[in-house]
């Protein structure tokens, strides 16, 4: 028997240290021919094929091109052709008719003696190994009886007595529906890591005697069970990157990841042939496929006709099997920089026929195996050059390909947290919950988002709070309330507001990034449009249907016309788009978050003039607008001269400024995306601290002499700080919004507007007071400041005694504090207490309240 | 040792089997004829020794043919040749039978697609694995960087054509006319020498189109096989990540071609033969030939140069400083502004990548531009910077261009390949955007796409290629220059120069001065800097005052001041920056802001 490309090469071509006792490096032979003689000694006498030599036969990759058929007709030539790139493959099922095995199982009484080669006394070996046929027979048996899962071993049960695999074979048999045994690669491997060593090096030979162990023992067990069932490896010990994959690996069994990019359509492949004579009619006997191919008899085989050349395969008497190829491609993080993904053809059979589709992430555990390819009719171009493809054993899916947020904004989907659940890989989750149990989380996300721009820390923290979002409800009588968190950014230029923009744009799911100069907002279709006057061209694009469940950034807001605003009030509140168009209103989806950059109304913000008056928006429309940032550039050395040093160092250093504790970009998606699945419940104390703290806002709102000069707290607001609680409790993977969440809402709503630094009497803002431009440590400092003030005050003043010199307090406060104090960090501090409503100040002169 | 005895460029294979068998023997001898072989899995023998000393130090690179679309049908199969391409998409491994036994000595497949040798039946067998990568001609290459690299005389070797090949070539013969003049080059290729191919690119992207004509240069389809020339290059003993997708690189390699290999595929009715088969099947090698790599090197725009390299001094980059700079204010009209600005703009590359910061880029906005002056001004500008870069590209921003034009490099997963974009460019090229045919119009899906692919190129020097079921960001060193009416939007640049020319160009420049001027470009790029941190802290300085100055004045505003400074260092040939520098720059920004007020 001459060998072939498929059988010869993966023994040669196996690195030495692989098969380091090789007794017979290179003879002729290919192991399952050794294999079958084994079984088929055993099974002599039988009068029906021997169930497993089909599949044992299959374990040979296709015959060489250049052998011909004994027939050497044109059409078993062609055939031939067919076979040769239609390798059958281990895992091809057996036929259910097949049925020697139970009326063969009654003889063999011992299991000792089971399996193939039982009955000589020599032990057979598989080929080029020296792998005992039996040694792995009785491993097979010893595991398949005698594994228990350590897992169970607590357990006191009946069924107990049995190994895992034995309850689930039974289970097979009771269901009389499975056709394949799921095998966990680590059990092998925890019970025999000798049999999981052959296994891995010699799929082919120890899956087939694992197939006739098993079929045996369901034998014994159930001696009219028809069915085949079949092992399915799965779980290696390690897995191999999909680029890695490389000779060494040919005929091992190897588990890779990937991501399915195509699927072939199912392939009825030739399992048995019927023919008929042209001249009576008469049927063969079935033929078995052997090592894909077919023999057409030649001569019919009823004595009467005896006609030669005269069968034809019978196609509806035939039987088939399920074939499939898919093409597996690396997943987007194995492809290393400036690198284009690997694929690699796996061929998938009967039941895993389908069970991926084109796009599914999956791990799959098979054989890799290699044909030669036939390229031209010659002989000897044949065999330089290989093709590769996968045998699939097993097929699990793992992850779905975008951990991108799809439905958790949909209010209907109430119960996305559950499925989305699945998306993620076990592990993945687990680090992100153990990055949420971290004390500083908050304070880490708020680093992570746009590290590049210093400063704007609240800013961050507001939209993280939109990222998150909060709880989208819908009640039963139809109202709706939003969970999408809007923002505006208004403020000077120069102070990165595009950037953050672009970064958000970046991050969010389904961001678009729009300009508010001529964006037309509702327009589904996108447009240029040229400024008659500039010459410069637009973009005009439908902005907001096209985010829908995603974050629209609308940069120079200020400058959107008052036509395209005026829709927004409807996206904003309602999150529908309506458009009349032909004489019929449609109303189509637009859920997405508004984030808006505008520039104040004079383009520099005006200390003079009041917030509102600065921001110049209608009431409103401004009232839809959750959080409303003022950035103002206030003139600060410090903070230009570490801009200046960090534009340097970007230029000419070595740009490695590692920031410690900073998530990075996949990993704040993941996160956020996780988060958004969870929807937490505003607890009882929460919800007292809500009512406390909105009527005190109203209150403040509504002090003599402050109308329209500041932004009232309106009901809508009290809905913000729903959804800001709600996106801070997120942020912590909360079931329940907590009394700290709603604080911290207020704090950031109160931030926002720069409430802290407005004087309400007159609604401008004290320019040394802004809040929004500080981080977080200077914030701590100066809390710390104002903390020691209001003591000293305690101490040294009375309400409404006699005031004290602000040099006096400075001399106070400098004498208790370590920190280094100046005069004017004594006025911010006095300013906020001012606000408080604990001091007044009159000149160089402070006064307790 | 074997160098001399063999002839290299006709019969490279020669020298690979002969150093195979001595290394096989060696090997053999000492470990006692075990597996003698198995060492040899990607890893070198000593055959590409060989080939190095023979065609770097002894000089044979010369007598290596460059292998083009003229020439194709002109080499002999299994000869040495060159091929400078760009990698256009991975194929990813193939594997082979490496080594085999032949009775009693060891043969190797390496560097060819067939067995030179019948291999016996049943055989040892090594299955070793070697990279294919599917190269194109550089997208944009300028006909100046064909010159300097001449390949021996094409025409006499053209009688050493096999005849089974004349046959074959005749058999694909109408496909050929096709593609010829697909190409543009109406005649038939085979008469052609490379210069005149040069010039047919020339003239090709010379055009600047003003309404129709969208520069097809690569704009061709390497998808659909034999569109347009491309070559097939296997590579051996590498490790796959030293070669990057869009990478420029020279390969000296085995030219192979095997009529049997060409055979027409009888079988293409198998209803799986797509899905096993790979995709070279989709390159014929009729029209795609393969090349077996033995050495490869990158190129840089140094190695287009024909001057043997010049110590850059700085009093000669100032000279020719001086001489490039008048020419371009010529060539614009007297505007010495623009200039100034295009000067800094050519010497512009990234150089480092901070998140999504990009550093060292200046991408350039040429703006007051109507229809009669960008054609004026916009061609001699286009022709000089083809003849200053390596690669060059206009790309003409017109409504139509942006929705039809696929810009984005999709990977087409029924096929397997990467079909290119005009994006998919190589590190360094130069794109010019004629913005001014753009009128008001509507943007089909596919338009806005192809601007957002721009406005993200503008913004972060990234690509997004389609990778269909997710989209994969690639890194590129691309200069852009934009001509427009007003400040364009649609490709944000970093920075924005009204335009005021004052005369009609009229200029020329002679051979030697273009090639002083490319000289001093690439080297100007290349030179390192290097600075003190005082006047780092001085600069510092200088922008905290400038802020104070101008409160409008951002991050983007000072970090590119800051590039610009750091140019116009280099310019001079200067390693540091100094004061002096960033006052130049600081006058040029406030010319500049007098125009755009």
């Amino acid at each position: 028997m001459a060998s072939n490309d498929g059988g010869n090469s993966p023994n040669t071509v196996s690195s030495p240290d692989a098969r380091p006792s090789s007794p017979l490096p290179a003879t002729n032979s290919s192991p399952p021919q050794s294999a079958r003689r084994a079984g088929g000694r055993r099974r002599r006498g039988s009068a029906s094929p021997f169930a497993s030599s089909p599949s044992l036969g299959g374990f040979e990759t296709p015959p060489p091109p250049g052998r011909r058929t004994p027939s050497g007709a044109g059409a078993s030539r062609q055939r031939q052709n067919w076979t040769g790139r239609f390798p059958p493959t281990p895992s091809t099922p057996m036929s259910t008719d097949d049925v020697p095995l139970s009326s063969e199982a009654g003889d063999e009484d011992t299991p000792e003696t089971d399996g193939g080669g039982g009955v000589d006394a020599t032990p057979v070996f598989v080929w080029g190994t020296n792998i005992s046929v039996q040694d792995v027979n009785a491993a097979i048996l010893r595991f398949l009886r005698h594994f228990r899962d350590p897992r169970d071993a607590g357990r006191v049960d009946p069924v107990m007595d049995e190994g895992k695999y034995m309850r689930a074979i039974h289970r097979i048999l009771e269901l009389e529906g499975g056709e394949s045994l799921d095998v966990d690669a680590h059990d092998v491997f925890d019970h025999d890591p000798d049999l999981y060593g052959k296994m891995v090096r010699y799929p082919l030979e120890v899956l087939a005697i694992f197939d006739i162990v098993l079929m045996d023992l369901v034998a014994r067990i159930e001696p009219l069970f028809e069915k085949h069932i079949q092992t399915r490896i799965y779980n290696l010990k390690s897995s191999i990157c999909l680029r890695n994959l490389n000779p060494s690996d040919i005929e091992k069994m190897v588990s890779i990841k990937g991501m399915i990019i195509r699927c072939s359509s199912v392939i009825p492949e030739l399992k048995e042939a019927v023919f008929r004579c042209l001249v009576c009619g008469f049927y063969s006997e079935p033929v078995m496929v052997d090592r894909g191919r077919v023999t057409e008899p030649h001569i019919c085989q009823k004595e009467q006709c005896k006609a030669s050349n005269s069968m034809t395969l019978v196609h509806n008497r035939c039987r088939f099997s399920d074939k499939q190829i898919i093409k597996l491609q690396e997943t987007p993080d194995e492809i290393p920089e400036g690198g284009t993904p690997h694929t690699v053809s796996v061929v998938m059979h009967d039941k895993l026929v389908d069970a991926g589709k084109p796009g599914d992430r999956v791990e799959i555990t098979g054989i890799y195996r290699a044909m030669s390819i036939r390229i031209g009719p010659s002989q000897r171009t044949v065999k330089s050059i290989f093709k590769t493809y996968i045998d699939c054993l097993h097929i699990k899916k793992t992850d779905k390909s975008r951990l991108h947020i799809e439905d958790s904004m949909d209010i209907d989907n109430t119960n996305a947290s559950k499925s989305s659940e699945d998306h993620f890989v076990r592990d993945k989750i687990e680090k992100l919950k153990e990055l949420s149990k971290l004390p500083d989380i908050y304070d880490r996300l708020t680093r992570s988002l746009a590290p590049n721009i210093w400063e704007l820390d609240d800013v961050k923290r507001g939209l993280l709070c939109q990222l998150f979002g909060g709880n989208a409800l819908r009640l039963p009588s139809g109202a709706n309330f939003r969970g999408d968190i809007n923002i505006l950014l208004v403020g000077d230029p120069g102070t990165s507001k595009s950037q953050l923009l672009q970064y958000m744009h970046k991050l969010s799911p389904r961001g678009i990034y729009t300009s508010g100069r001529g964006s037309s907002a509702v327009g589904l279709t996108a447009y240029v449009a040229k400024d008659p006057e500039t010459g410069e061209t637009v973009l005009e694009s439908g902005a907001l249907v096209l985010s829908d469940k995603g974050v629209c950034c609308i940069d120079e807001f200020d400058k959107m016309s008052d036509n395209a605003r005026s829709m927004l009030h409807e996206v904003m509140e309602q999150q529908t788009v309506s458009i009349a168009k032909a004489g019929i209103i449609a109303s189509l989806n637009a859920r997405t978050s508004v984030l808006a950059c505008a520039n104040p109304s004079e383009s520099r913000y005006n200390p003079r003039l009041s917030v509102i008056d600065n921001i110049h928006l209608p009431p409103t429309l401004m009232s839809r607008f959750d959080l409303i940032y003022l950035i103002l550039d206030k003139a600060d050395e410090q903070t230009d001269r570490r801009l200046a040093k960090h534009i340097v160092s970007l230029h000419f250093e070595n740009p490695e400024v590692v920031e410690h504790q900073v998530l990075d970009l996949p990993t704040l998606v993941a996160y956020i995306s996780y988060a958004r699945n969870i929807q937490p419940q505003l607890s009882d104390e929460a919800a007292e601290e809500l009512t406390r703290g909105y009527v005190e806002m109203r209150k403040r709102g509504n002090s003599p002499g402050s109308r329209k000069k500041v932004i009232t707290a309106t009901a809508r607001q009290i809905e913000s700080l729903i959804r800001l609680s709600e996106a801070l409790a997120r942020m912590r993977f909360s079931e329940e919004v907590g009394v700290g969440d709603v604080r911290e809402a207020f704090r950031l709503l109160e931030v926002a507007m720069q409430q802290s630094a407005t004087d309400h009497a007159t609604g401008t803002i004290d320019m040394d007071l802004i809040m929004t431009g500080v981080s977080a440590s200077e914030r701590q400092r100066r809390d710390n400041l104002v903390a020691a003030v209001r003591n000293l005050m305690m101490e040294k003043m009375q309400i409404g005694g006699p005031s004290m010199r602000m040099t006096e307090l400075l001399e106070e406060v400098r004498k208790q504090s370590s920190m280094e104090v100046h005069l004017h960090d004594i006025r911010v501090a006095l300013g906020t207490l001012m606000s408080e409503g604990s001091a007044l100040i009159h000149g160089e002169s402070v006064k307790r309240t | 040792m074997v160098g001399p005895q063999y002839d290299l460029v006709g019969n490279p294979l020669g020298a690979v089997r002969t150093t195979f068998e001595k290394a096989a023997a060696a090997a053999a001898a000492e470990s006692g004829g075990r597996d003698p072989v198995a060492a040899f899995r990607s890893k070198d023998w000593g055959a590409s020794e060989v080939f190095r000393s023979f065609l770097f130090d002894q000089g044979g690179i010369d007598k290596v043919p460059l292998l083009d679309a003229s020439n194709l049908g002109l080499i002999k199969p299994n000869t040495l040749v060159r091929f400078r391409g760009m990698v256009q998409d991975m194929l990813g491994n193939e594997f082979y039978a490496g080594a085999f036994k032949d009775g009693s000595t060891w043969r190797t497949n390496k560097f060819t697609d067939f067995s030179p040798f019948a291999m016996p039946h049943p055989c040892d067998s090594h299955l070793w694995e070697r990279h294919l990568f599917h190269c194109v001609p550089v997208p944009g290459q300028n006909s100046w960087t064909l010159e300097s690299t001449p390949g021996p005389d094409l025409r006499q070797m053209s009688n050493c054509m096999s005849p089974e090949q004349r046959e074959k070539r005749k058999r694909d013969g109408d496909d050929d006319v096709m593609d010829v003049s697909e190409n543009g080059n109406g005649e038939s290729s085979s008469s052609k020498k490379p210069k005149e191919d040069g010039i047919q690119i020339s003239s090709n992207s010379a055009e600047m189109p003003a309404t129709e004509a969208v520069p097809e240069m690569n704009g061709n389809d390497h998808h659909i096989p034999g569109s347009s020339f491309s070559c097939l290059v296997k590579i051996y003993d590498m490790p796959e990540s030293q070669v990057k997708l869009n990478d420029v690189a020279e390969f000296i390699g085995v030219y192979t071609f095997d009529p049997e290999l060409a055979a027409p595929n009888d079988n293409s009715d198998d209803i799986m033969f797509d899905l096993i088969e790979d995709v070279t099947a989709q390159l014929p090698p009729s029209k795609v030939p393969r090349l077996h790599c033995l050495l490869l090197r990158k190129l840089s725009s140094q190695d287009f140069l024909a001057k043997q390299p010049v110590e850059p001094l700085p009093s000669l980059l100032k000279g020719i400083r001086q001489s490039l700079l008048s020419h371009l204010t010529q060539l614009l009209g007297n505007d010495d502004l623009a200039a100034q600005c295009l000067l800094l703009h050519l010497l512009s590359r990234l150089r480092t990548r901070v998140d999504v910061v990009t550093v060292g880029r200046l991408s350039l906005n040429f703006t007051g531009f109507n229809r009669e002056s960008a054609s004026i001004f916009g061609n001699q500008l286009n022709t000089l910077i083809q003849r200053l870069v390596p690669y060059s590209q206009a790309i003409p921003l017109s409504i139509e261009y942006l929705n039809t034009t696929a810009l984005q490099p999709r990977k087409d997963n029924k096929s397997g390949r990467l079909v290119t974009g005009v994006l998919q460019l190589p590190q360094g090229t130069h794109l010019t955007f004629d913005e001014t045919i753009m009128q008001s119009g509507s943007l089909t899906s596919k338009g806005v796409e192809n601007t957002v692919l721009l406005k993200n190129l503008m913004e972060s020097l990234m690509v997004e290629y389609d990778f269909e079921y997710y989209k994969l960001e690639m890194a590129t060193d691309v200069q852009m220059l934009t001509l427009s009416e007003g400040k364009s939007n649609i490709l944000p640049s970093d920075l924005v120069v009204p335009f005021r020319p004052s005369t009609v160009p009229a200029v020329t420049a002679t051979p030697e001065e273009l090639e002083s001027w490319r000289w001093y470009l690439a080297t100007v790029r290349s030179l390192p800097q290097s600075n003190e941190p005082e006047i780092l802290q001085t600069i510092q300085d200088e922008m905290v005052n400038a802020m104070r100055e101008d409160r409008s004045l951002g991050c983007s505003e000072l970090s590119r001041w800051l590039t610009m400074a750091q140019i116009t260092a280099s310019s001079f040939g200067e390693k540091s920056l100094s004061m002096e520098h960033w006052q130049m720059v600081k006058e040029l920004e406030r010319l500049r802001k007098q125009r755009i007020q």
